[in-house]
């Protein structure tokens, strides 16, 4: 499959004076687990109502399989959808609903949807009127991850479930990703983004901040280096890099390090170093560092 | 930082602790006010000017005469209630607008009274509202109050238009309080069915029918003399039996007012409930109903029997009522050809014969049946703005084929509603031994459909341009219509204004052929209203 799960570009969406979005140029292959990252309003939604045909956007476009997203009766044979708040009708219980979307939908793997009814301990005979948030959630996972669609488009989809539940989804991704699916995930867990995305992209006020694999992430950004020495105290203030350099004790030393680490290590020689740890950030504090810092 | 960490003065706690319940109140005359003050308008305006005219409708003794025989009639007696003094202004108009008015006032009480409590309850506000020092009693109680008295303010309305156009104190004060105490009733049942049951719809359905058990039972007291005390049982007998401009009778008024205390007091001892509980509570789990869940227009089939079975109820009893009141309706205009002349002047001519009676009378039911299109097309927004219709649109098909599909069942469920009635009327002339056959009661009911199906044409519309105003636009077409007919030949307008009307251009079917142009006019304006409709659905954003 040579054409891209996802692409959009120059996507822009304003509702009235709001930029929603401004200029979003995605791509992401087919079979890769996307991880789709910002604060609250920052347009996370909005892109996925665009790649669903749901809103049109202001300028720009989006292809999803190469196939426009407005034409939604093809792209949609080839998509699965939870949304962030899933609604349902109340007086429908959870197997109804199941069996509604599933003969509404792009074809469902019966099977695989009675193992995940299991999997994921969601009573079906219950009117969704009785369901919690969590439960809700459930049952738009369930009917998602049933489909076997070539893309899953999940929209904060843990966020009500509990930590039993959150690795029953965790390894549903896996499987969808075993089974060639692509996962385009926007999320709020970073752990959970950590441990189940190849790429993400980081959203900030409608623009994209940011786009890499999680790994690319961390060397891109500062990386802890705890070194002990025997030597002279290594000089390190000059070295490209470098930067909050801290006397721990007594032949003890701390820095941050961005970008290679070759010109530290070469400075680092010299000094006969005993131990050296190496922290790299977690995919929270990048976060926090983006939108901490930088401000929104 | 320093200012949080200071002790909160005394005033503000006092401010705390005294506010919740004021703003309570604020909040619930917020929800109701607008629809308070549309049925005070209107109670005091159809009140003022039905007295106001009462002079040139009864101008001479022969007229008053006659219209005590058709008022005598017990068909026109089921209808219209026992009728008063109706020489007097005061008495005719509570002939005319009393049950109108009385089910107006009613209907809408309780409807508000189950959307904001029950319907907040289910749509989980209340639970942040009830998480401050409000509880939900208090809650509870301060809703009562503000309902109560917008009831009172409703039958206020209606006495003091009765009061400026001169009628008799005595008989406008004690009609005005019948109103104002069927509201309070229904406000108490209202609350009381929002305690019991756990879903909005249900409770809304629980004093639903309350109110047609209500009416039916007052029917039967009028209509049947030897079945009089019936209305001692129902708050519209209890109103009638009062005779406001006649007898001025309190007993049946403290009646009434003692049963709204009764019931007003139950819904606040049923209040001691668990919140978003009731007493009646649905099966925590059932077997599943696969029925109807395998397409689009399947699902939109299933979702529309439980309020097409209510709908056909309502149209079907009322019309069956109307075929079965044919027979006596005929014959008493053709023993009064002075009320037929009268009649036939007004422009309903042919009312002694039961083609041109059936005909005037299903003019009428394109109301009703674009008022179910018209609720069928709300709740397709509904689900729309409350996200569920999302998951559907998800799937692999177009909004604009989805919503088509909507539209295409609301409008097989309108022709159901209309061959309702026509089978009812038939039926009930059946009984009543009018000479009146099924293909003519279908075709008479047949030929008002394209007026609904404008309506649903306007709806759908709506729904694509204008979704916030779904009703109103939908109600141009039909209710305006209807009301601009009767406008113009009230004040006698140049011909050209009442040719705006669909009504204008109905045949009287049966009694005449039908306006095949007319019809098929509207049928395209309507098909037009919802091709655009939905092409603009298709293209405009979810809402969400």
């Amino acid at each position: 499959m040579s054409a891209a799960a996802v692409r959009t570009d120059n996507l822009t969406k304003h509702y009235g004076a709001v930029r929603a979005l401004d200029q979003l140029d995605l791509h992401v292959a087919a079979g890769e687990v996307f991880g789709f990252l910002g604060p609250n309003g920052a347009g996370k939604s909005t892109t996925i109502r665009l790649l669903l045909g749901l809103a049109r956007p202001t300028a720009g476009t989006a292809h999803l399989f190469g196939i426009p997203s407005s034409d939604v009766a093809v792209t949609h044979r080839r998509l699965a959808y939870v949304p962030a708040d899933v609604a349902l009708w109340p007086q429908l219980t959870g197997a109804e609903i199941l069996e509604l979307l599933a003969r509404t939908g792009p074809g469902t793997d019966r099977a695989y949807q009675a193992e995940l009814v299991d999997r994921f301990s969601l009573d079906p005979n219950k009117p969704a009127r009785t369901y919690s948030t969590g439960n809700r959630q459930k049952v738009a996972l369930v009917a998602a991850f049933a489909t076997r669609a070539p893309l899953l488009i999940l929209d904060e989809p843990t966020s009500g479930l509990d930590p039993l539940m959150e690795r029953e989804f965790r390894t549903a991704v896996r499987e969808a990703c075993d089974r060639g699916q692509t996962v385009f995930l926007s999320s709020h867990q970073l752990a959970e983004v950590e441990a189940v995305c190849d790429r993400v992209a980081i959203l900030r006020t409608g623009q994209l901040a940011e786009v890499a694999t999680v790994n690319d992430l961390r060397r891109l950004h500062r990386t802890e280096i705890e070194v002990s020495f025997t030597g002279a105290q290594p000089d390190l203030s000059t070295v490209t890099g470098v930067d909050d350099i801290d006397t721990v004790a007594a032949g003890r030393i701390r820095f941050s390090l961005t970008g290679p680490p070759a010109p530290a290590l070469k400075a680092l020689a010299a000094a006969d170093v005993a131990t050296l740890s190496v922290r790299e950030p977690s995919l929270e504090e990048i976060f926090l560092g983006y939108y901490g810092e930088a401000g929104r | 930082m320093t200012t949080i960490d200071t002790a909160p003065s005394t005033t503000n706690l006092t401010d705390m602790v005294s506010r919740p319940g004021r703003t309570a109140t604020a909040l619930t005359v917020r929800q109701v006010r607008r629809g308070a003050a549309l049925v005070a308008v209107l109670a005091a305006a159809m009140s003022a000017l039905v007295a106001g005219t009462h002079a040139s409708t009864v101008s001479s003794p022969a007229q008053a005469e006659a219209l005590a025989a058709l008022a005598g009639n017990p068909a026109i007696r089921t209808l219209f209630g026992e009728p008063t003094d109706l020489a007097d202004p005061g008495g005719f108009t509570v002939w005319r607008t009393g049950i109108f008015l009385a089910v107006l006032i009613g209907a809408w009480t309780l409807l508000a009274t189950t959307r904001i409590t029950r319907g907040e309850e289910d749509a989980g506000r209340v639970d942040l509202l009830l998480s401050g020092p409000l509880t939900a009693r208090h809650l509870l109680r301060r809703q009562l109050v503000v309902l109560l008295t917008a009831a009172a303010i409703a039958g206020a309305a209606a006495t003091v238009a009765l009061l400026v156009a001169g009628t008799d104190p005595a008989g406008a004060v004690v009609h005005g309080s019948g109103l104002a105490l069927i509201g309070m009733f229904f406000a108490g049942t209202g609350a009381l069915t929002a305690q019991v049951f756990t879903a909005r719809s249900a409770a809304t359905g629980g004093a639903v029918a309350v109110l047609a058990v209500g009416l039916m039972l007052r029917m039967v007291g009028d209509g049947a003399p030897q079945l009089g005390w019936v209305r001692w049982l129902t708050p519209f007998g209890l109103t009638g039996l009062s005779r406001p401009y006649d007898t001025n009778r309190w007993l049946p008024l403290l009646v009434l007012a003692a049963a709204t205390a009764a019931v007003t007091v139950a819904a606040v001892l049923a209040g001691r409930r668990d919140v978003r509980g009731g007493w009646v509570t649905p099966a925590a789990g059932r077997p599943p109903r696969f029925a109807l869940l395998g397409s689009v227009p399947a699902f939109a089939l299933r979702r529309m029997l439980r309020p097409l079975a209510g709908w056909a109820t309502g149209i079907g009893a009322y019309f069956l009522l109307i075929g079965l009141i044919a027979e006596s309706m005929i014959t008493f205009l053709a023993d009064n050809p002075h009320f037929a002349d009268l009649a036939a002047r007004a422009g309903f001519a042919g009312l002694d014969a039961v083609e041109g009676y059936a005909a005037t009378l299903f003019a009428l039911l394109a109301l009703p049946v674009s008022g179910f299109a018209t609720a069928r097309i709300t709740a397709l927004h509904a689900d729309e703005t409350g996200r569920r219709w999302t998951l559907l649109c998800a799937g692999p098909r177009t909004r604009r084929s989805a919503a088509g599909a909507e539209v295409l069942i609301t409008t097989a469920g309108s022709v159901a509603l209309t061959l309702v009635a026509g089978a009812a009327v038939a039926a009930g002339a059946v009984v009543s031994g009018a000479p009146l056959s099924l293909t003519e009661a279908l075709a008479g009911a047949l030929n008002v459909l394209p007026v609904a199906l404008l309506g649903l044409g306007a709806a759908v519309l709506a729904l694509g341009v204008a979704p916030q105003f779904i009703g109103w636009i939908a109600a141009l077409p039909t209710v305006g219509g209807f009301l601009l007919l009767i406008l113009a030949d009230s004040i006698d307008a140049p011909a050209w204004i009442a040719k705006l009307s669909p009504f204008a251009h109905l045949a009287r079917v049966p009694a005449e052929g039908p306006q095949v142009t007319a019809a098929a006019i509207m049928l395209l304006l309507g098909g037009i209203g919802c091709v655009v409709g939905l092409a603009t659905y298709g293209r405009r954003d979810l809402a969400t």
